[in-house]
């Protein structure tokens, strides 16, 4: 579903943020980003979300070398990879249904499709109680699981998780990995970049380090250290 | 890719309300800019068929005194004949004359009431073999002295003095127009700016869920739209009204020869659509630059 081969990024010309990495993700899988801050996660994320562009290597996402796709082709490229973030990117003038059909409605979806495809998830995030509040008006948890529920909403084969439980409690955080868990279950694949020791340890995944942007592990069934 | 026309109507209007100050000076800006711009075009369009009305070829008349007789004509027919600078004429009798008069004031009804038959005199309309302008003019002199003749006219240097001065003028206008119309483009590309900078966070997340570039850019670029578009429409109304303000202006009598400067309402709806065309080409084109600029979709 992933693969990257020879992945070299150099900020600026100077800042060398990830050096000669080379991996693979099967479909289905779920797998841990680790590492200090600064060892590169957010940048893998980047580049498999064509934020950013490699300097060196090759990457594949779903079959596509998308190093090389046109500037044109990278919305599409997001639809079958959904993103979330640690700071949620929720609009603060849009309610939860607004926020989560925006997504749908900005890829071009009619109306009546956007109210049957928004409703179940919500539900399976556990906010269709919420569905007219602001984002304002809900907790850290709540907000992460609108944005889950609008990353989701496309069905991308792929979604990528950038710390998204590093505002968070440790419960709520539990809550958000079980939401995670059964999307990955619904053959979604999943690579979440994460300090949170305790959610990778229980969670007996694959897990890759980076350290000052080299790969320093990579394990089938890792722990956070 | 599907766009719904609510989802470009809502985000243009909301954009255009937001910025409501800036969007009111954008229009004024493109109002006055195209308000200019047609008022050159109208000047000049007016000379133009004011020239055409006139001179119908570079040819001079000699017109002959309304009770002139027979042999004096006959004898300005010989000269006009042995003259090697004289290419040709027609001759106009009365009936011809006033046949004319009839056409070429058909929009002036009472003129025409005012005048009969016996009143014009007849002409000969002289086709000079000459081309150059000083010639033609002292072959037509040559004329002036002969029995019968009661005046000779030469529109040559008429329409040449009014085409030189009107020229100065639409000249003049354009030029400030297209100043002001460049004032107007970068105004609103910069409103454009504006509207992007205040929807980053929309626009950020739009890229992040995989809106396409269209989708992102669309709105941008029917406010740019509706802005020129908005102040052309307002530039229609100043166009008539100037027109009718000449038409007041030329209605007095010592005047009378400039009304065919005034145009027909049909050409400056013409000019008005053009206005309008060109205000919507330029929030178009203001907005492209801006959103090609500013927004990195």
């Amino acid at each position: 579903m992933i693969e990257l081969d020879g992945v070299t990024k150099i900020y600026k010309g100077e800042v060398l943020a990830l050096y000669n990495i080379s991996f693979a993700v099967a479909k289905g899988d779920f797998v841990f980003l680790v590492g200090p801050s600064g060892s590169g996660k957010s940048t893998m994320l980047k580049l498999l979300h064509r934020q950013e562009k490699a300097d060196h290597g090759k990457i594949w996402v779903a079959g596509r070398e998308i190093g090389s796709l046109p500037k044109s082709k990278v919305p599409r490229l997001r639809r079958i990879v959904g993103c979330i973030f640690q700071d949620y990117k929720l609009l603060p003038n849009k309610t939860v249904l607004e926020n989560v059909a925006f997504a749908l409605e900005v890829t071009g979806s009619h109306r009546s499709e956007v109210a049957e495809k928004v409703h179940p998830l919500l539900e399976l995030v556990g906010l269709s109680r919420k569905t007219h509040s602001y984002p304002n008006e809900l907790s850290g948890g709540e907000q992460q699981r609108v944005s889950i529920a609008r990353a989701f909403v496309n069905r991308p084969p792929i979604l990528l998780a950038d710390e998204p439980t590093g505002n968070l409690d440790p419960e709520t955080s539990l809550g958000i990995m079980r939401i995670l868990s059964q999307i990955n279950k619904r053959g979604t694949t999943i690579v979440m970049a994460t300090h949170d020791r305790g959610l990778v340890d229980n969670a007996r995944r694959r897990v890759l380090r980076l350290d000052k942007g080299k790969m320093v592990q990579d394990q089938a069934q890792g722990q956070y250290h | 890719m599907v766009f719904s026309p609510g989802y470009l109507f809502r985000e243009t209007r909301n954009n255009l309300r937001w910025n409501i100050t800036l969007v009111l000076a954008t229009v004024v800006a493109v109002w006055v800019s195209l308000t200019l711009f047609g008022a050159s075009l109208i000047i000049r369009q007016g000379v133009q068929q004011a020239t055409q009305r006139w001179q119908g070829g570079i040819e001079f008349i000699v017109f002959m005194n309304a009770d002139a007789t027979p042999d004096q004509m006959a004898s300005l027919e010989t000269s006009l004949r042995d003259n090697p600078e004289v290419d040709g004429w027609d001759f106009f009798n009365k009936e011809a004359a006033f046949n004319e008069f009839v056409e070429a004031f058909s929009d002036q009804p009472e003129l025409i009431d005012s005048v009969t038959k016996e009143d014009l005199p007849p002409s000969f309309r002289v086709r000079p073999a000459i081309g150059d302008a000083d010639a033609i003019q002292s072959l037509a002199e040559s004329f002036e002295n002969y029995p019968g003749v009661r005046q000779i006219t030469l529109p040559l240097g008429v329409i040449r003095t009014l085409q030189e001065s009107t020229q100065q003028i639409s000249v003049f206008v354009l030029i400030l127009s297209v100043v002001v119309l460049v004032a107007a483009l970068m105004l609103i590309a910069n409103t454009i700016r504006t509207a992007i900078f205040a929807r980053r966070q929309d626009i950020e997340v739009m890229k992040l869920v995989g809106a396409s570039n269209w989708y992102i850019r669309l709105p941008f670029m029917t406010e740019g739209v509706v802005q020129g578009l908005l102040g052309g429409l307002l530039a229609v109304p100043m166009l008539f009204l100037m027109n009718r303000l000449l038409a007041g202006f030329v209605q007095e009598d010592f005047l009378q020869l400039l009304r065919s400067l005034v145009l027909e309402s049909s050409s400056v709806w013409g000019i008005s659509f053009l206005v309008m065309g060109i205000g919507a080409g330029m929030g178009a084109l203001a907005s492209l630059f801006a959103a090609g600029r500013f927004l990195d979709v």
